[in-house]
């Protein structure tokens, strides 16, 4: 079962140096007059080994496209690549497959297993599959994400940052080909926010990792190598070497053509603590 | 508020299913039962009514039998001439009905009810209140016509022209079938035989002279109880000999005789009620519980905005009493389908009661209701007074944390004061030497263990789920861990949802090993002191007729045949006691069949002729000794003096009923209590004969003879293994009814658990968890809840089982046996229940949308 990731492990091996690419990806929700497109046709290339980030207003489609990307979302036209594999048209079990071995992910809250320590959570995707770890690279990866006193620890025992990094140890155990990251730091305090975006950072520079995070904190984004802009389920713009101040201007952009989304959350990212909704939590 | 009331219950419905079909389960078990004793009682009341003569006169039974002695008590068939000439009498008959017939048809079998009931030779004496009518063929005439009723015909396959042999008291005869009679009534499940009157007397009485009673029916205008003084100045100074009933006093105390056996499936069904009902309170708190916990935030901001704990405690409960409204309302319509259910099958067993005459009485609504809202009310109580404490707080905290935090050491406290005294009643009991005692003791024991087990659960989980699921990292990887974990992860919440099943297993734990042991007992007893080579009896223990002893001593091979009858009797003791009780009457060479041991005397001293032996713990415990002269009453008045001769030292001197272990000679059985029956006959094989070769001869000899067996000491052993797994039976159809609900509490924990962990489980299946590791993950947690709650009820029922043993001990069951067979086998099953309960919440969790489990709030 593991021959297939295998074949597409990242290395100089890889083909065209692209990890992930759709084309004419649709994503319609509803039906009839109430249909909304949250991604219409949209083309997009990842390229192996940088750090993409996605970013855009609520609404504009940014987790959706993640979603599609990573196979746990189904699309309603177009196709969708991981590697050389056309990831549109399997079926669950094959997906899941593909998850387990070939992608990464970190979510921006309730990452880890509350009843497995960290050791146990860092190591469940290839425990699921049944798959004996790379102790040499477990090693690095957590020697790196600066985890080793913690391992014996439950979730509930780390702070939010630390659990993070739990998740980003996990993400980057398995070696896959693509590492994604929906809002990592949503939900972290600035200091532990940009600890944990150093890291992939990191991953990507120094283990050679491919990573996508979507965020609409243009500090994050700056973390990048390239940021896609996506409004009305479109791609609107890419900015290479972006910087946090070129990124905010861009997303003012947004705000000011669209006046039913208000800057609010754009405003609120500033501060680099993000999540507009549980204004509570600063 | 009780808007919000109303909205909670209907948003929730899903998950108080499973608690409504708890509550219908009781309900529906107790309605059944009273529906069907209540229908069952009418149409009995109302067959013995309208069969009942005016008045009728049988011969006065001084001495209840508890064992059947065979003995059929007559009167005088010339009363009834008498009495018809007496004032105020406009008919009396002379009746003749004998229970205990066998009636064989031309393939050697009987055709009698294969349920246990009678058939009964009757005199055909047709009135309007005979409760039949012939509708085919012709009245019997002579000594060899009868008539057969409808039912027997049917099942049996008898037809007029037919050819049939009588098996009585007074020796075997064939008839032919010459009509068949059709109840107008109920039948109540006997097969009837009617008889041309003279031979009836002749035949089955064997004095033509004689009777079984005397109808007598009133003249115009004279009520029952003046025809019954009337008669009773008739009969003079006899009226002290005989039994004089009204049409009235005749129908109690003919449904006074059914009702025993009615009681019996009515205290059946109430148990079944009972387990039901126990379980479901467990399964009622469980919902109940959970549903506060997932509700916290829900309930905190009610009380942020103002609803004050009362209101809260309120909302709650009124949640519960709609609950049980409901289940109680669903659970009386299936208590009328339950008792269809059950008349339909008497009907089977050949007791046809019309489903379109059932009686619903007032009383089983309002009970059905009773218990419904009583036991949903009560068990909803606890989470009440929990969600009313839930602080308005708690609108922002984390429900499930909220839920575990609370600690356990109430609960360890309760626990082990209520188990220490448990523990304390069960040592008390296994040391007691009084048998009363020590069963008081043991229900107290049980009972208390019992409690203290279900208050200590929650803390029992820790500790016996990290061993039971010790090995599930190892054999399932992390898919083990976490199950294993997820099960740890609430301990009250597992506690609770076992409990419901380690009520029932204890149950059959501890039954299971008090049935083990008495059958291992009776197997050393059966053993140590039966010496013949064959038994030959009823496999009811109902007595045969002499003929078929006569046959047996006349079988080539047969040695020795030692003749046993039982009979009734009261004995007047030193100490002023009178005890009733079953004597036994052997022939002389008993010593040759049966290994008696004596405490004084022996056997030869014991069945002399005016002797008696008795045990030697009774006769000490009443100041008897040997050589003491005791009044003993036999029934119909008759009395002796017997002198004790002998003293018994046996372990089981006691069984079956036979308080004082009491026998004497047939010779004076036969004195005194004449007429009897042989209830077995003891056979050892001549010398020479192999014992093969005397069974093959013994079983032809008693082929024409449906209602006897031959047995060998194995076979007998068999016969009394078969009596005590008819109690098993009714045991493991209770932990059936157990089980059944324990899996709703498990669907519903793992239910609840799986929307809980919704966002634990789109994770895991967002970092590739199979769907099938999923369902294999909840499957594990089911299957170790389960087991927990197996090996806890399995550990109280031993312990039970062993302390009941002590209590049989007294009694002479002395040998201890544990079932491990039985043990194990429950723990797979409950493993196997465990792996069925969890299929549908694995199923739902496998069909959770990813995307919108993670998103999940």
């Amino acid at each position: 079962m593991s021959t297939a990731a295998a074949e597409h492990a990242p290395g100089p091996g890889s083909a065209d140096g692209i990890a992930a690419r759709a084309r004419g990806l649709t994503k319609a929700y509803g039906s009839g007059e109430t249909t909304v497109l949250a991604l219409d046709s949209v083309d997009v290339d990842i390229a192996r080994g940088r750090f993409t980030a996605v970013m855009g207003p609520s609404g504009s489609g940014k987790s959706t496209l993640m979603h599609c990307l990573a196979g746990l979302d189904n699309v309603s036209a177009g196709q969708v690549w991981l590697g050389d594999t056309e990831i549109t048209g399997l079926k669950d079990r094959e997906l899941t497959r593909l998850r387990r071995d070939r992608i990464g992910f970190m979510f921006q809250s309730f990452n880890l297993i509350p009843t497995l320590n960290a050791a146990e959570n860092i190591t469940l995707p290839m425990d699921i599959a049944g798959k004996k770890p790379d102790d040499k690279w477990l090693d690095q990866v957590i020697d790196t994400l600066g985890l080793r006193d913690r391992l014996e620890h439950r979730p509930s025992q780390l702070s939010g940052g630390q659990q993070q990094r739990v998740a980003c140890a996990r993400a980057l155990a398995s070696r896959p080909e693509l590492i994604f990251a929906d809002e990592p730091t949503g939900n972290l305090d600035s200091r532990a926010g940009l600890e944990v975006l150093g890291f992939l950072r990191e991953a990507v520079d120094q283990l050679g990792q491919t990573v996508v995070m979507v965020t609409h904190d243009p500090g994050a984004a700056a973390h990048s190598d390239l940021v896609l802009f996506l409004g009305d389920g479109r791609i609107v713009d890419e900015m290479e070497r972006p910087t946090a101040e070129a990124v905010l201007e861009r997303m003012r952009l947004f705000t000011g053509g669209n006046p039913q989304t208000p800057g609010f959350d754009v405003i609120r990212s500033q501060f680099g603590d993000g999540e507009p909704t549980s204004p509570e939590e600063r | 508020m009780l808007k919000a009331t109303l909205r909670s219950f209907l948003a929730h419905k899903g998950r108080l299913l499973l608690s409504a079909l708890a509550v219908i389960l009781s309900v529906a078990f107790v309605a059944g039962s009273l529906i069907f004793s209540d229908t069952v009682s009418r149409t009995f009341d109302r067959l013995f009514a309208s069969t009942a003569a005016d008045v009728t006169v049988t011969p006065k039974e001084t001495l209840d039998e508890t064992v059947p002695s065979g003995q059929t008590l007559t009167l005088p068939a010339s009363l009834a001439d008498r009495l018809a000439r007496a004032q105020g009498v406009a008919a009396a008959r002379a009746e003749v009905d004998v229970e205990g017939l066998t009636v064989a048809d031309k393939d050697r079998e009987s055709v009698g009810p294969t349920t246990g009931a009678p058939t009964i030779g009757t005199a055909w004496n047709p009135t309007e209140r005979s409760g039949v009518e012939l509708t085919s063929g012709h009245a019997p005439k002579g000594d060899s016509q009868v008539l057969v009723d409808a039912d027997t015909a049917d099942s049996k396959d008898v037809r007029i022209g037919d050819r049939l042999t009588v098996i009585g008291q007074e020796g075997s005869f064939p008839v032919e079938v010459v009509g068949i009679v059709t109840f107008t009534t109920t039948n109540p499940g006997a097969a009837l035989v009617f008889f041309d009157p003279a031979t009836a007397q002749t035949r089955l009485l064997g004095d033509p002279k004689a009777a079984t009673g005397i109808s007598v029916d009133a003249a115009e205008g004279v009520s029952d109880t003046e025809l019954k003084r009337r008669v009773a100045d008739a009969l003079g100074t006899d009226a002290g000999t005989y039994e004089l009933r009204t049409a009235e006093e005749q129908a109690e105390s003919d449904a006074e005789q059914l009702g025993g056996f009615l009681d019996i499936i009515k205290y059946v069904m109430l148990g079944f009620a009972g387990v039901a009902v126990l379980v479901g309170v467990f399964l009622i708190v469980n919902t109940f519980s959970m549903l506060i916990a997932q509700r916290t935030r829900e309930l905190g901001l009610l009380r942020a905005l103002g609803a004050d704990r009362r209101q809260v405690r309120r909302s709650v409960l009124t949640e519960a009493l709609l609950l049980g409204l409901v289940g109680s309302t669903a659970g009386l319509a299936a208590g009328i389908g339950l008792a269809v259910g059950l008349i339909e099958l008497m009907g089977l067993m050949g007791m046809n009661i019309r489903t379109t005459e059932m009686v619903i009485g007032w009383g089983t609504p309002v009970t059905a209701y009773v218990v419904g809202l009583g036991v949903t009310f009560v068990a909803a109580y606890l989470p009440a007074r929990r969600a009313a404490g839930v602080s308005p707080m708690a609108a922002l905290a984390d429900a499930e944390i909220a839920e575990i935090g609370r600690p356990l050491r109430l609960r360890a406290v309760l626990g082990s004061v209520v188990g220490a005294a448990g523990a304390a009643a069960l040592v008390g009991c296994a040391v007691s030497s009084k048998t009363s005692a020590a069963a008081s003791l043991l229900g107290l024991g049980v009972l208390l263990t019992l409690i203290a087990t279900v208050i200590a659960g929650p803390l029992l989980v820790r500790p016996v789920i990290r061993v039971l699921g010790g090995a599930f990292p190892a054999l399932f990887g992390s898919i083990g861990r976490m199950s294993q974990r997820n099960a740890l992860r609430n301990p009250r919440r597992t506690g609770a949802t076992a409990a419901a099943l380690m009520v029932g297993l204890a149950l059959v734990g501890g039954m299971s090993v008090a049935s083990a042991s008495m059958t291992k007992s009776f197997d050393q007893q059966i053993d140590k002191t039966l010496g013949a080579d064959f038994v030959v009896q009823n496999g009811n223990f109902v007595p045969f007729p002499q003929e078929i002893t006569d046959k047996i001593r006349d079988t080539e091979g047969v040695g020795l045949v030692v003749r046993s009858q039982f009979t009734t009797i009261a004995v007047r003791l030193p100490d002023g006691d009178r005890v009733k009780t079953t004597a036994a009457g052997y022939e002389p060479e008993l010593d040759k069949v049966a290994n008696i041991t004596y405490a004084q005397g022996d056997s030869a001293a014991a069945l002399a002729d005016g002797r008696l032996a008795m045990d030697k713990d009774f006769a000490e415990d009443h100041g008897v000794r040997v050589g003491s002269t005791l009044p003993v009453e036999f029934q119909g008045d008759r009395r002796a003096e017997l002198t004790v001769g002998a003293l018994t030292d046996q372990e089981s001197a006691e069984g079956f009923g036979a308080q004082g272990g009491i026998y004497f000679g047939l010779g004076t059985l036969q004195r005194y209590a004449p007429g009897g029956q042989d209830a077995a006959v003891y056979v050892n094989a001549a010398s020479g004969t192999g014992a093969d070769d005397l069974r093959g001869n013994l079983e032809e000899t008693l082929d024409p003879y449906p209602q006897v067996q031959v047995r060998d000491i194995a076979d007998y052993k068999q016969l009394v293994h078969d009596q005590i797994a008819v109690l098993l039976y009714l045991v493991y159809a209770l932990l059936g009814l157990a089980i059944i609900i324990a899996v709703l509490g498990v669907v519903n924990t793992l239910a609840l658990s799986v929307v809980e962990r919704t966002r634990e489980i789109g994770l895991l299946r967002a970092i590739g968890l199979a769907r099938r590791q999923l369902r294999r993950m909840i499957r594990l947690e089911s299957v170790v809840i389960a087991v927990f709650g197996a090996v806890l009820g399995l550990a109280l029922g031993l312990v039970w089982g062993v302390c009941t043993q002590q209590v049989l001990a007294l009694q002479g069951m002395t040998a201890l046996a544990i079932p491990w067979g039985t043990i194990v086998a429950v723990v797979i099953g409950s493993a196997v229940v465990g792996i069925v309960a969890a299929l549908l919440p694995a199923l739902r969790a496998s069909r959770m949308n990813v995307l919108a489990a993670i998103a999940h709030e």
